[in-house]
């Protein structure tokens, strides 16, 4: 069994460790402690995986761990340490966005990695962005209404939530 | 003929007033009260949830108390105003707690949501500021699978904090 | 047990080098979200995964006179963000926007698209619609060879194992700024393809002047009808030239049923599709 050295940074720590070539970079992450990123599906379909690699939302478990060598990654856990990130949980409570929790961190890294191509979406926006994301419980809306409270209160929007 | 038992049922002869509306019905002594809203009536918007009391899906007012329509006899509202979740609404304008869920994204599959509501107007009947443990409280015999409560609970305060416009 | 190796290159001649040696024994992944999901079923017989989602020189969207070159490393959403794209080959933008979700367009690339050959591959019907012709290289050299010629059966095509696509070249006819793609799936979003269309259309003096139509998912490979174009061609638009088109489109397909739809439903929706996408491009 070949393992491969594998040096990146994750939420600004820099990791070194080995992995196998076919090694997906969830199951890597989880392996090395970072189990705030969830696997779900681990086919690239409900996004629970989602996190920013080198500035570029992608979904961990259909992305090879080697390919994130020499990369940055950001988690979910390095997000809540940011302002955007600390805003967009305590939306995410404050809207009922979160109900068992499973869908959540993949959810806040599409928002972020979306708010960051775009900081002024409207509601059909944040749906798309999140439509790599699924979840079971909340029917989605308050999801996309924390996302749009925290984008209207960050740029000055007025925050009329539509029903 | 000889050797055959009558087993007729006397029917009974009820007057009530539903949603406004004078009604009058021949019913059978055990006939309740959520079948004769939904199949005789039409009137489904009251749901058949659990069927045993424990769900609150089926809640209506009783002379504008809430009571829960598949525990009670439909001989028993003889007499007496019954209000179901369509007669909340006046044309096409919604009641202020109808608005209220809506806004607060508090209905997901919706079958709880007439009972919610309706219980939730006479918790405000009773007590028009109540604080979230009281909501929670006087919700408790309403029961969704859906949303995790936290919106019901917010559009229920929203509503008792006024200012929802009644159309939408 | 899997026993992969892995390479990441840094340049296209390094992977045709790699590939002369490696043959079927390599197989490339850029964005890895077929290739993944492939090695976990264990249904990818390579062994050495050869990374070039690094390799720069492979992504890129170019316009030259009269063409257009896209690298084959190019991923979705840089298509989409693209103005040549968006402009030139609005098709193609079409079917982007709509290729699975925002997060993998951010990984997927248009080369793996093509080479993992899918009959439901999503670039395909636009690129066939725009005559899109791939250049393909190995170590020994280059070669041209047009999307229609490229695909032969369900995830089969005409690569040899030493050989990769480098780039995916389109013509700037004035017929391929008149596009319209439209896909049919369960979901508005992350769905693979029950039935796609892809079409460009050019109208002189009410009649058909010339007509591309390709379809995805309703054939072994990305389909262009050209059966259909033929009885087109030239014919005065009318509400009975649509209902005979629709007639041909339905005897061109060769659907199959699957777990999303059955070949019958496959058939009939195509006739739908063609007149939805015809009727776009003439109102």
């Amino acid at each position: 069994m070949e393992e491969y050295k594998v040096e990146l940074t994750v939420n600004n720590e820099k990791i070194s460790a080995t992995a196998k070539p076919e090694e997906s970079l969830l199951r890597f992450l989880r392996r090395n402690g970072f189990t705030e990123v969830k696997c779900g599906c681990e086919k690239g379909d409900c996004g629970t995986c989602t996190v920013i690699m080198n500035g570029k939302t992608i979904k961990s478990c259909i992305t090879l761990a080697m390919q994130a060598n020499g990369k940055e990654v950001l988690t979910v856990k390095g997000l809540e340490k940011t302002k955007i990130g600390q805003k967009l949980q305590e939306s995410f409570v404050r809207h009922g966005a979160v109900q068992c929790g499973f869908c959540t961190a993949g959810m806040l890294m599409a928002a972020k990695g979306y708010l960051d191509t775009n900081p002024e979406p409207d509601k059909a926006e944040i749906r798309k962005a999140i439509s790599g994301n699924l979840c079971r419980c909340t029917g989605y809306k308050k999801i996309v209404e924390a996302i749009y409270d925290v984008a209207a209160e960050n740029y000055g929007l007025v925050g009329d939530i539509n029903v | 003929m000889k050797g055959e038992v009558n087993f007729k049922v006397k029917k009974i002869p009820i007057e009530f007033s539903i949603n406004g509306q004078k009604r009058e019905a021949l019913v059978k002594p055990n006939d309740l009260l959520i079948n004769i809203l939904r199949e005789d009536l039409h009137l489904t918007g009251t749901k058949y949830g659990c069927g045993i009391g424990e769900c609150g899906a089926c809640t209506v007012f009783l002379d504008n108390e809430p009571v829960l329509s598949c525990l009670t006899l439909a001989a028993a509202v003889d007499g007496k105003e019954i209000t179901t979740i369509e007669g909340l609404a006046k044309g096409n304008k919604l009641h202020p707690m109808q608005v209220a869920f809506l806004k607060n994204a508090a209905v997901q599959c919706g079958f709880c949501t007439p009972g919610m509501i309706l219980t939730a107007i006479a918790l405000l009947k009773e007590n028009p500021s109540p604080t979230e443990e009281e909501i929670k409280d006087y919700m408790r015999g309403n029961i969704c699978r859906c949303t995790g409560y936290v919106q019901i609970v917010k559009a229920i305060k929203a509503c008792a904090e006024g200012g929802e416009n009644e159309s939408i | 047990m899997n026993q992969f190796k892995y390479i990441s290159s840094k340049t296209k001649e390094e992977v045709l080098k790699i590939l002369e040696q490696e043959k079927s024994e390599a197989c490339i992944v850029a964005g890895c979200s077929n290739v993944l999901p492939y090695i976990k079923d264990r249904k990818l017989p390579a062994k050495l995964l050869l990374n070039i989602s690094d390799i720069e020189e492979l992504n890129y969207v170019k316009k030259s006179e009269d063409e257009i070159y896209i690298g084959a490393g190019t991923t979705i959403s840089d298509l989409i963000n693209s103005k040549i794209i968006k402009e030139e080959c609005n098709v193609l933008y079409q079917a982007a926007e709509q290729f699975a979700d925002p997060t993998i367009r951010n990984s997927a690339t248009i080369g793996g698209n093509l080479a993992d050959a899918s009959p439901a591959a999503d670039v395909a019907p636009p690129l066939l619609v725009l005559d899109a012709v791939l250049k393909v290289e190995s170590i020994d050299g280059k070669r041209e060879i047009p999307l229609k010629d490229f695909f032969v059966g369900p995830r089969k095509t005409v690569l040899h194992d030493d050989e990769m696509i480098t780039n995916i070249k389109i013509k700037n006819y004035p017929i391929n700024k008149n596009g319209c793609f439209i896909k049919l799936g369960l979901r508005q979003a992350m769905a693979i393809s029950v039935a796609t269309i892809a079409m460009v259309l050019e109208v002189e003096k009410n009649r058909v002047k010339d007509v591309r139509i390709a379809m995805g998912s309703v054939a072994p490979i990305p389909l262009r009808l050209f059966k259909t174009e033929e009885f087109l061609k030239s014919k005065e638009i009318s509400d009975d030239l649509i209902k005979e088109a629709i007639q041909k489109v339905r005897e061109e397909v060769k659907p199959i049923g699957d777990v999303r739809a059955s070949a019958e439903y496959r058939r009939y929706v195509s006739g739908i599709l063609f007149k939805r996408a015809f009727k776009k491009l003439t109102d």
